[in-house]
């Protein structure tokens, strides 16, 4: 079976900053994500998330390279000093190329 | 402090709502492992504040819409001017940035609902009558204030630079204010107990009423151990914020008791309005800052509305604005 080379970008951030950021990758042409709901310990010191208001998110995206680069770029300016966030790209392979 | 008073704080400091938040203090001093799952601390909250808004929509149908008008819009005024002398404070004071001045001046105009309900149930403890009806002031105090506060950090944000670009725009953050779960639920709610009344009352008073304590005093354990993990941000804020946090919740506890005076409440319910006045929010105005201001700095607002005003008045304030109404009121209930 054939491989296609994407991106997938990986966010780390505060839980209230969901929509917000959600709504950046569709802008930026994700065509979707996955969230979940993690915890750890980071610049910004330890992210207890015992109440909503300090729970944490992490959020996947599988992009082509040219939206990653715009995901990121957009993360850099205007997210990352305002909220509590990490974010990088990896690089992947998957089988159906249209549907992300 | 008159005898009188030193009895209230005692009472108050011994009623299961204080103890169960000390206790959760203690937790996190003596690093137990107890930690609540966050659906639980989320669930504890919708029981409380339907429980609250439920009891109050009751109370408002049985003493009728004529009676409560008049002290709701005073409290939903002054709920929503607080920011307007404190945001100044703040800034002339405290030197803080505007947009971090508007966020914590729109905390102490909100208010907490934790914080009201330990206050019925101390008047319940010491035999003072209060107007059921006042969880209606508790729901149009919640709002006013956190979009008087968001007016105002965005204003100045558009003067200093434009970096409101991933601020929620002030439509969405007026629907987060009017419509967020807090909100929603305690305006809900209260229609609720309103048009089912008495006999609805009846029907869920095992549900509502006879649990009700002991569910406060499990959240309060819970509300001890997240305010206890953020007594360490205290260093971060400053000596200002500190006295800022005591010091604020007695001047608007004073007037809240005097407004409540002025608008026909009872002794215990000039007690209550002096407690919501003196609150400061800490679950709804965080999370509509967060949005809305993403530019002011959450350890501001977050430590001294719930590390510093919160456990505060749960223990020391409530006693306190009960002395106030008592001295107002001649010491006759």
């Amino acid at each position: 079976m054939t491989r296609y080379p994407m991106k997938l970008v990986t966010i780390v951030t505060e839980a209230l900053a969901r929509d917000h950021v959600t709504r950046a990758l569709r802008e930026l042409g994700a065509s979707g994500y996955t969230l979940f709901e993690v915890e750890g310990e980071g610049a910004r010191g330890s992210r207890i998330a015992d109440i909503e208001e300090f729970a944490n998110i992490q959020i996947e995206v599988v992009v082509p390279p040219e939206a990653a680069e715009r995901i990121l770029d957009r993360l850099h300016r205007d997210f990352f000093p305002r909220y509590a966030m990490i974010a990088f790209e990896s690089d992947i392979r998957v089988l159906r190329s249209d549907k992300f | 402090m008159t005898p009188d008073l030193l009895e209230a704080v005692r009472a108050n400091l011994l009623t299961p709502a204080a103890l169960f938040f000390l206790l959760g203090v203690l937790a996190t001093v003596v690093k137990s492992d107890l930690r609540f799952p966050e659906p639980l601390y989320v669930g504890l909250t919708i029981y409380l504040l339907c429980a609250i808004g439920f009891k109050g929509g009751v109370a408002i149908a049985e003493a009728g819409l004529g009676e409560v008008w008049l002290p709701g819009l005073a409290a939903a005024v002054v709920g929503g001017a607080i920011p307007l002398w404190t945001y100044p404070v703040l800034r002339g004071l405290g030197r803080f940035k505007p947009v971090d001045a508007a966020a914590i001046a729109g905390h102490y105009g909100s208010v907490s609902a934790v914080t009201f309900i330990a206050a019925t149930t101390f008047l319940g403890t010491i035999g003072v009558f209060y107007e059921g009806y006042a969880a209606a002031f508790l729901a149009v105090m919640e709002s006013p204030a956190i979009i008087v506060g968001i007016l105002l950090g965005k204003a100045a944000m558009d003067r200093t630079d434009g970096g409101a670009v991933v601020a929620d725009p002030i439509g969405r953050a007026l629907r987060e204010a009017l419509f967020g779960k807090s909100v929603f639920l305690l305006l809900g709610t209260l229609l609720v107990g309103f048009l089912s009344g008495t006999a609805g009352m009846q029907a869920t008073a095992g549900f509502f009423v006879t649990p009700f304590q002991g569910i406060l005093a499990l959240f309060l354990l819970e509300l001890g151990t997240v305010a206890g993990r953020r007594l360490g941000d205290l260093r971060r804020v400053g000596l200002f914020l500190l006295g800022f946090g005591v010091v604020v919740p007695l001047i608007h506890g004073a007037l809240g008791v005097g407004l409540g005076y002025l608008t026909g409440l009872s002794l215990g319910g000039a007690t209550l309005m002096g407690v919501l006045s003196a609150s400061a929010s800490y679950i709804a105005a965080p999370a509509a800052m967060r949005l809305s201001l993403p530019d002011a700095n959450p350890t501001y607002y977050l430590t001294s509305s719930l590390a510093i005003t919160f456990p505060f008045n749960i223990t020391i304030g409530i006693p306190l604005y009960y002395g106030m109404a008592l001295a107002l009121y001649g010491g006759q209930p």
